[in-house]
């Protein structure tokens, strides 16, 4: 019956069948020919190191809206991340990697709150990590005293090479964020965790019914996806030698948007990580390719907000057609 | 077995009302605690106060109620604030290049209709799901405004915005005056009226709207159209708030708007979102904010507030509603 | 005479590859009630459709009231006073009766809505033409489902312009004493002239209601029965299915009856007392009762999905821990829930992925899934349940009623579980596949598990049960043995008409 409703000639099929790919490209071509600084490896390199954060943020958005719901206080996690781990440092006098775990364990908590939301109060996500938002930003300006940066220049190089080091002359936050890629893709889409994962995330009561324990998943979920939101913390700490209280909230939408241009890449509209790294990509090309258009900056941020919104609707779109 | 029964369910709709009581006797331990609380003055603060939230809240309400109150496959509409705020933004900036109102008004109108239709295309036509649909509408609406305002704040001290802060008539602000209008057209209109009975048919239940001959996309369509026309109607109270256009009034009026609305559902004797559950909600919010605010509580406290607010009201809804 | 309140002639309806309708006819006289009845897939549906003016067929004719329509149209159809109560109840849970009935085609006053004018009607229509005494302000969410089945009737017939309506399997989600409730609404709207189109599985029901009865096979009518002189359930499943009821259930096997589940004083402490029984290996035990006896939530709190308040379950002496439905299944106690497409099954999973979801383990290796491993145990598995379509990468959402239960049943049978529990196994499930369930029941009791049999339909439990524990009221009254009663007997029973010791001494 999809062959009557959906275009038929060879170009509609091309571009149903790779109309994302397509526009990646186009993009990517017309940076290309804007600015050729656009191409040299040098910037390339810049684009994948420059979407490290968000590839960190991204994949935990992934895990939970496979779960079935959305995490609006992942900000907070990678807040908390950076928060534990420069206060780690700054005040306890710890290492750069007592300073890491601690900042992990810092995100960690704000999954666990999300969980104890979630899983204990069965609040909808969507809810829960709205409120689990708002009080982790009261939290930080509690903390803070009104949401001033807690610099802290005397850092350990061991921690400010998470974010400037180099691996094999691979800059260390595009390596980390790669590892935490491929760790994901195992658990999420070749693991018999993420079978249960998606399953509950589809039909959740069929999975409690085939004796899938939803609300352990759920809890460890949370947990992983605001531990890796911590990794991101780290990263963008040591970046700037400072937590700066609030400033998670920036790769929020980034997030969902990656997330979800992925779902909609796979044929059966699945969240999963190669579709949300080529989402994070694209994204950070975009900002990249805009910013080396020499565009001024409000004009830069409104383009790009409607690219993103274009984004996604050609990637629904797309999908909703081959699907007829 | 049956006066047991009857027992239960008094109990279990006791429970339900309990965010009822307890907003209540926060209100109440306030009016203790905060000289001048309980004044005619105060009140009408707080009123003024909650204008621009009302209005986004009716705006949310509409299309909650024609796409369901599931928040993540239903009806939402995340991009209202922002619409608000492009609305202001317009306003503010060709008022300041010497432009009738009337003519900015009708400028903003156009934007915010532009706003409307682009969600409803891509949520009932595109088939997006409303929540990412508006969260990326939202981005790119703020881009849009940066670029109008170029970030800045203007200036605005057109007398007839002015007058809706600072105007009486018959002893009330002429602003709550216009506000009560526009909320009382919108409650007439959905609940009332069988355009908007039907409008929430759609929204209770698609199948059921559909096979009594309910056309359920127009009525999405309709209430995006609707939710951008309160934001259109909302900018110009944030101007007349803040005698002109500023940056970032965005992020608060969303949060605050989505407690609002989901708060009043539990308000409504069907725990469901109503128009009038919407405003009250809103009011209460505000009465809270300003209540701890004259209590002397720190203002950084008050995120803290609002995120235990949703979350004990949520959690108990949805206890009473699972008990059922 | 007169002339038929509809007539279907010659109707050919095609699908890609498939002839749906093949020349079939269907004629129902004003004041009657006309049975349609055939498996899934001998075109019930489609003719529905075709009446609706949904699907357009390839050739024939629609008359109604001696008119024709060509074409017929869902504007048409509606027009000369066809209605339509779908199977599924569609009504919004948070609106009141009244705003139920009128929805779509609310009155309207002078200023906004005629409230207490359609109020007054609906009220009205309720008791007068449906003998329902319903306050029009009580939400839907709050009434029982027959309840909501006569406002959904309402709707359709609130109008007064109905001259034809058409119930497709009404009483499918009903108890027995419910169905009461929607039969003597229906016997009234015969009695007011009104011709129905009865669509049902239930074939006693449909003796019992209707005055004549079409048979469909294949798409095409293969017989017009008189209820009343020459059609018993026995016939017309004959005529469906092309062969003999007695087909249907598997003859017993004999039991090897060891140990077994034991349960004693479990209770949800809410809606069914404490309750014991004990289920031999290779035995199978019936739940028969009501809607609201308890039944259901017995089934839920011994598959942990309901909290247990008290109570204790043994297997073969030793305790069983069951808090949640993940310990049940690692406890081998497993169940085929009665609504499949919400707990049964991961509809957009494929059935592969459904197949193995329970069993992730045996086809991985250090937490990493062979997929190979898992397609080739499923694929056996297709074969043995024969699953049609035999594709492992089906999604499941597409699969018939029968098939989409064997594909729940394939991932128990992968497990070690030696407890089935079966809720409502055949509901919504054509006879021949029926059949086939039942089949599987019985080899798996024959190789010494446990069975709990949950159901509404007497004649199931009498067919396929070894012992039949009744509840009523949210207590189990007692045990009877399959062998030595009849249907009507279990009927009596589960609906208080007799008490079991009277049945034990008819018997």
């Amino acid at each position: 019956m999809s062959s009557t409703s959906a275009p038929s000639g060879p170009f509609a099929n091309i571009f149903l069948r790779f109309g994302f790919l397509i526009v990646f490209a186009a993009f990517f071509a017309l940076f290309a020919v804007w600015n050729p600084v656009f191409v040299q490896g040098g910037n390339l390199m810049n684009i994948v190191e420059g979407s490290a954060v968000l590839m960190i943020v991204a994949l935990g958005m992934t895990l939970i809206v496979a779960t079935g719901g959305i995490d609006l206080s992942i900000g907070i996690a990678l807040d908390f991340g950076a928060a534990f781990a420069v206060v780690a440092m700054k005040t306890y006098g710890l290492d750069w990697f007592g300073a890491a775990c601690a900042g992990i364990i810092g995100g960690s908590l704000v999954g666990l709150f999300n969980a104890a939301l979630v899983v204990g109060l069965r609040i909808s996500p969507f809810l829960a990590t709205l409120s689990t938002f708002f009080i982790g930003s009261s939290v930080q300006r509690i903390f803070t005293n009104g949401g001033g940066p807690i610099s802290h220049r005397r850092m350990p190089e061991e921690f400010r090479n998470l974010a400037l080091g180099q691996i094999a002359g691979i800059p260390t936050e595009a390596v980390i964020a790669f590892v935490l890629a491929v760790l994901y893709f195992l658990v999420l889409e070749r693991s018999i965790w993420g079978r249960r994962i998606h399953a509950m995330g589809m039909q959740r009561s069929a999975a409690v019914v085939a004796g899938i324990r939803v609300n352990r998943i759920l809890l460890l979920c949370f947990v992983l996806a605001s531990a890796t939101c911590a990794v991101g913390g780290l990263i963008a700490a040591a970046n700037i030698r400072m937590f700066t209280p609030l400033s998670g909230f920036s790769y929020l939408l980034d997030a969902i948007a990656a997330v979800f241009i992925g779902a909609a890449l796979h044929p059966r509209g699945r969240p999963n990580i190669p579709g949300t790294v080529i989402g994070v990509l694209f994204l950070g090309m975009v900002a990249n390719g805009l910013n080396l258009m020499g565009l001024n900056f409000n004009t830069k941020d409104a383009l790009q907000g409607i690219i993103l919104l274009s984004a996604l609707a050609l990637a629904v779109a797309q999908r909703k057609a081959r699907n007829g | 077995m049956q006066a047991d029964a009857q027992g239960r369910r008094f109990l279990l709709e006791l429970f339900g009302f309990l965010p009822v009581i307890i907003f209540a006797g926060v209100l109440v331990y306030i009016s203790f605690n905060a000289p001048n609380f309980v004044t005619l003055r105060n009140l009408e603060l707080i009123v003024m106060q909650s204008l621009p939230v009302v209005l986004v809240c009716a705006g949310l309400a509409a299309v909650v109620m024609a796409g369901g109150d599931d928040v993540v496959s239903g009806g939402i509409d995340l991009s209202i604030p922002a619409t608000a705020v492009l609305s202001a933004g317009i306003t503010a900036q060709m008022l300041s290049l010497g432009y009738p109102l009337l003519f900015c008004a009708a400028a903003a109108l156009a934007a915010s209709t532009v706003v409307g239709v682009l969600n409803a295309l891509l949520v009932t036509r595109i088939q997006m799901t409303p929540l990412l649909t508006t969260l990326a509408m939202f981005v790119a609406v703020v881009g849009a405004n940066n670029v109008v305002t170029a970030s800045r704040r203007i200036n605005v001290d057109h007398p007839w915005i002015i007058a809706l802060r600072a105007q009486d008539v018959g002893g009330v602000p002429l602003g709550i005056v216009v506000v009560a209008l526009v909320v009382a057209a919108a409650f007439f209109l959905l609940h009332q009226t069988r355009w908007g009975l039907n409008l929430q048919a759609a929204g209770g239940s698609r199948d059921a709207a559909e096979i009594s001959g309910l056309n359920v996309n127009r009525f999405i369509d309709q209430s995006f159209l609707l939710a951008a026309f309160t934001g259109f109607i909302c900018g110009f109270f944030i101007l007349a708030r803040g005698s002109g256009s500023s940056p970032g009034v965005q992020d608060n009026l969303m949060l605050e708007m989505v407690l609002a609305t989901f708060l009043g559902a539990a308000f409504s004797p069907r725990r469901v979102v109503t128009m009038w559950g919407a405003v009250l909600g809103a009011l209460l919010v505000a009465a809270i904010s300003i209540g701890f605010k004259s209590m002397g509580v720190n203002l950084f406290w008050t995120g803290l507030i609002k995120g235990s607010l949703i979350v004990l009201v949520v959690a108990f809804s949805a206890i009473s509603q699972r008990a059922r | 005479m007169g002339h038929a309140a509809f007539r279907l002639s010659g109707i050919v309806k095609d699908f890609p590859g498939v002839r749906a309708l093949d020349h079939a006819s269907l004629e129902v006289m004003p004041g009657e009630v006309h049975g349609l009845v055939g498996e899934n897939g001998a075109g019930k549906s489609t003719v529905i459709k075709v009446l609706a003016g949904v699907y357009q067929p390839e050739a024939g004719q629609i008359e109604v009231d001696g008119q024709r329509l060509s074409p017929a149209t869902p504007l048409s159809v509606h027009a000369v006073g066809v209605r339509f109560i779908h199977q599924e109840l569609h009504l919004v849970p948070h609106f009141t009766v009244t705003e139920s009935v009128f929805m779509g085609q609310e009155r309207t006053a002078r200023l906004g809505l005629a409230k207490r004018e359609m109020r007054r009607a609906a009220e009205a229509f309720l008791r007068d033409a449906l003998g329902l005494d319903l306050p029009g302000n009580r939400l839907i969410r709050d009434l029982g489902t027959a309840e909501r089945k006569l406002v959904q009737v309402a709707r359709a017939l609130i109008d007064g312009e109905a001259k034809v309506v058409v119930f497709d399997e009404p009483t499918a989600p009903l108890a027995s004493n419910e169905v009461d409730i929607v039969m003597e609404a229906i016997a009234r709207l015969k009695a007011q002239g009104i011709a129905i189109l009865y669509v049902s599985h239930y074939l006693s029901e449909i003796t019992e209601i209707c005055d004549r009865v079409t048979v469909f096979r294949q798409g095409e009518t293969v017989g017009v029965f008189d209820t009343i002189t020459d059609a018993s359930a026995g016939d017309l499943v004959f005529a469906m299915v092309g062969r003999n009821i007695t087909d249907m259930f598997p003859p017993k096997g004999s039991r090897a009856t060891g140990r077994g589940l034991e349960i004693s004083g479990l209770t949800d402490g809410a809606k069914f007392a404490p309750l014991s029984l004990s289920v031999g290996e290779g035995e199978i035990v019936g739940i028969a009762g009501l809607i609201g006896s308890g039944r259901e939530e017995f089934v839920d709190t011994l598959y942990g999905l309901r909290r247990k308040t008290s109570g204790h379950v043994t297997f073969d002496g030793s305790p069983l821990h069951i808090a949640t439905a993940a310990q049940a299944v690692k406890a081998g106690l497993v169940l085929v829930p009665r609504d499949r497409r919400h707990d049964g099954l991961v509809l957009p999973m494929t059935v592969t992925e459904n197949a193995t979801l329970a069993t992730l383990e045996d086809n991985a290796t250090a937490g990493i899934e062979n997929r190979k491993a898992a397609r080739t145990a499923t694929e056996a598995q297709i074969q043995a349940l024969d699953i049609r379509p035999p594709n492992p990468d089906a999604v499941t959402r597409l699969l018939s009623g029968g098939n989409q239960q064997k594909v729940v049943l394939a991932r128990w049978l992968a497990t070690s579980a030696r407890i089935f529990i079966f809720d409502e196994p055949t509901v919504g499930v054509d006879v021949g596949a029926k059949a086939e369930i039942y089949q599987l029941i019985e080899d798996l009791a024959a190789k010494g598990a446990c069975i709990i049999l949950s159901s509404s339909d007497p004649v199931e439990l009498q067919g396929v049960c070894d012992r039949i524990a009744v509840m009523t009221r949210g207590a189990l009254v007692g045990e009877l043995n399959a062998g030595e009663i009849t249907v009507d007997d279990l009927v009596a029973a589960t609906t208080g008409a007799a008490s079991l010791a009277e049945i034990r001494d008819a018997g």
